[in-house]
């Protein structure tokens, strides 16, 4: 099971390639409506394909429909969360009806939290499986972290393995093992684009659309561009304002943005993302854009200023000398943060996030890297936990201490 | 052959040709040694040191399970493959450049200096390192031609169909019914050194590499 942000990715390895994806909510009915009460078998949380069935009106959206995961984590005092999960777990596990009689003892379950998941969430997870467990359907359970699930769909027993989703990033280098005490987290990641997104958006005369999350998202996606050298593709953009002119058509209205002479913004969005620190950004943060600042959350301090390629550096760093060679031979990169797309007029000005990795190292002295995305970027995680699953002894028990193994229940 | 003589190997499945300039060994494998991991494991193990000593190394197996190896794998490790069956024996890959000459042509100067040491021996432990993820991937290869025997020789164990047939997915996609038949497993598990390394966890010490 795994457990992103948006999405539940779930199933046994019967479904093939891919796992059943179902959204990461849960709708809490109403239960003295007439609606709820004419289906009196309406569990208090609705998950999976039915939750749109039992939306009633924009209000639900806010105070009823609930996102247990707030950038892969879940607050320790959040019951309806963490209610929200424990549904998504019975529901993945009733997914696939088990013929009656034929011996079938219980699942060994592999679930994935991210990377920077306290304590607390392993526990109150491992508590629900056990309970699970009562009817039969689970047989074991582990935990692994998103980042080792990665590592192992993809095929690489030594490498890093950069996270980034929404709201933060991690760089988590891995060896047949995960090395937690070199893991480095970043407080940055898609939603600081959005930020910056939306700043460039006032300052061109569109602060009436700046307000808007969903579109200002999709002017990310569509415009946004990754610069090889900052300063060189800004005085590109500005000689050849044409070429690289910059719009965005909404669909289905009249709506159109065009940044004209300021196209040579969209470098700005993609470079904020992998290294906030160029000077070009301090005007944003005294003009009010908050400057990601380095918070602390359970046992990890999310850095907020530190690009890509010191995060990488300092993790490695932690690692044995001889590892460090190899694990910079082979980084990859996951989550939809790093899905930016390099138009073939813009090929030596605009790069993919692999090459501006190498470039952040490079300007480092750090050469002979290899950066690559994953290759299957949606289903891997899920890949590496069936994996996990197929190859782990049965007798290779859970350990707090380096948070691997089964842990069983019942006979 | 002409020029070639046999040499007697204390090894049993083995065969040992000598000729005036080359040494060729050959590491015969039945389908009942398919089964057995360990003598699988151990042909590819002194094939893989007999590179260093300037031997042409080979592994024969027979022509039924040929199809499931993987002769890139074989390839980057330069040893090569025979297949045989009641008729004729056959060469079909080729063993790589033997390593010794190349060795003994690049000698290291002597240097007082300590760092150039420190970064060949980085590079060593690295080219092992290297070695040593073929190995792993040569292994998960093998273990899936021992299932595969396994399932066709020896019908009452179970089979990974009769392991799913305890479940019923509903509605079955053709990746659920290729499983239900005995078929190959997803296409993620193939040469992914991860299967190796997690079957032995609880069992090595290699933790230690990790932090």
């Amino acid at each position: 099971m795994d457990f992103g942000t948006s999405d539940f990715k779930f199933g046994p390895i019967t479904c093939g390639e891919n796992p059943r994806i179902v959204n990461n909510r849960g709708y809490f009915p109403d239960k003295k409506s007439l609606v709820y009460r004419a289906f009196e078998s309406a569990a208090d949380v609705i998950v999976g394909d039915e939750v749109p069935l039992y939306l009633q009106s924009n209000e639900d959206l806010t105070s009823r429909l609930i996102h247990p995961m707030k950038n892969g984590m879940i607050e320790k005092a959040d019951d309806n969360a963490w209610k929200v999960v424990g549904a998504l777990c019975q529901y993945g596990l009733n997914s696939f009806p088990i013929t009656a009689n034929n011996g079938f003892q219980g699942y060994n379950v592999v679930a994935s939290l991210s990377a920077v998941s306290p304590r607390y969430m392993y526990e109150r997870l491992l508590d629900m499986f056990k309970e699970a467990s009562s009817s039969g359907k689970v047989r074991a359970v582990t935990i692994i972290t998103q980042p080792f699930a990665v590592a192992i769909g993809h095929g690489v027993t030594t490498c890093v393995v950069i996270e980034s989703g929404h709201g933060n990033s991690q760089v988590c280098p891995i060896s047949k093992y995960p090395i937690h005490s070199a893991q480095v987290a970043l407080n940055r990641g898609g939603g600081d684009a959005n930020a910056i997104t939306s700043e460039i958006l006032k300052d061109t005369g569109y602060g009436d659309l700046a307000r808007e999350e969903s579109l200002v998202r999709r002017v990310k996606e569509s415009i946004g561009l990754v610069p090889d050298e900052l300063d060189v593709a800004i005085a590109e953009a500005k000689h050849n304002p044409r070429k690289f002119r910059a719009k965005h058509k909404v669909p289905g209205t009249r709506v159109e943005i065009d940044l004209d002479q300021d196209s040579w913004c969209r470098f700005l969005i993609g470079e904020y993302v992998f290294n906030p620190n160029h000077e070009v950004f301090e005007s944003y943060f005294k003009r009010g854009m908050p400057r990601p600042r380095d918070v602390r959350v359970g046992d990890t301090t999310f850095r907020g200023m530190l690009d890509f390629g010191e995060a990488i550096i300092a993790s490695v760093e932690k690692c044995p000398v001889e590892l460090q060679p190899m694990l910079y031979r082979e980084i990859l990169l996951s989550g939809g943060n790093f899905n930016w797309q390099v138009p073939q007029a813009f090929q030596g000005v605009a790069v993919d996030a692999p090459t501006k990795i190498k470039s952040l190292l490079r300007n480092r002295g750090i050469r002979n890297v290899s950066v690559k995305m994953t290759t299957s970027p949606q289903f891997s995680v899920w890949h590496g936990c069936i994996i996990y699953g197929f190859a782990i002894p049965e007798d290779y028990e859970w350990d707090w201490q380096r948070l691997e193994g089964w842990m069983k229940f019942g006979a | 052959m002409d020029g070639l003589s046999i040499e007697q190997s204390s090894n049993p499945g083995s065969l040992c040709f000598v000729s005036s300039s080359e040494r060729t060994y050959v590491s015969i494998l039945t389908p009942s040694d398919i089964i057995q991991r360990n003598r699988v494991i151990d042909a590819l193990l002194r094939l893989s040191s007999l590179r260093f000593e300037g031997t042409q190394p080979y592994i024969a197996a027979p022509r039924i399970l040929s199809a499931a190896l993987d002769s890139q794998t074989l390839r980057s490790s330069g040893i090569g493959l025979l297949v045989y069956d009641e008729r004729r024996i056959e060469e079909v890959i080729k063993p790589g450049p033997i390593q010794a000459s190349n060795i003994q042509q690049k000698p290291t100067p002597v240097n007082t200096d300590n760092q150039p040491l420190l970064t060949e021996l980085a590079e060593l432990k690295s080219r092992y390192f290297e070695l040593e993820q073929n190995m792993t991937r040569m292994m998960v290869e093998f273990k899936s031609i021992q299932l595969h025997a396994l399932n066709s020789t020896q019908p009452s164990h179970t089979s990974l169909s009769e392991h799913f047939d305890t479940l019923q997915p509903s509605p079955m996609t053709c990746d659920q019914r290729k499983l239900q038949e005995g078929g190959p497993l997803p296409s993620f598990f193939v040469n992914n050194p991860w299967l190796d390394v997690l079957s032995k966890r609880g069992k090595t010490e290699d933790h230690l590499i990790a932090g």
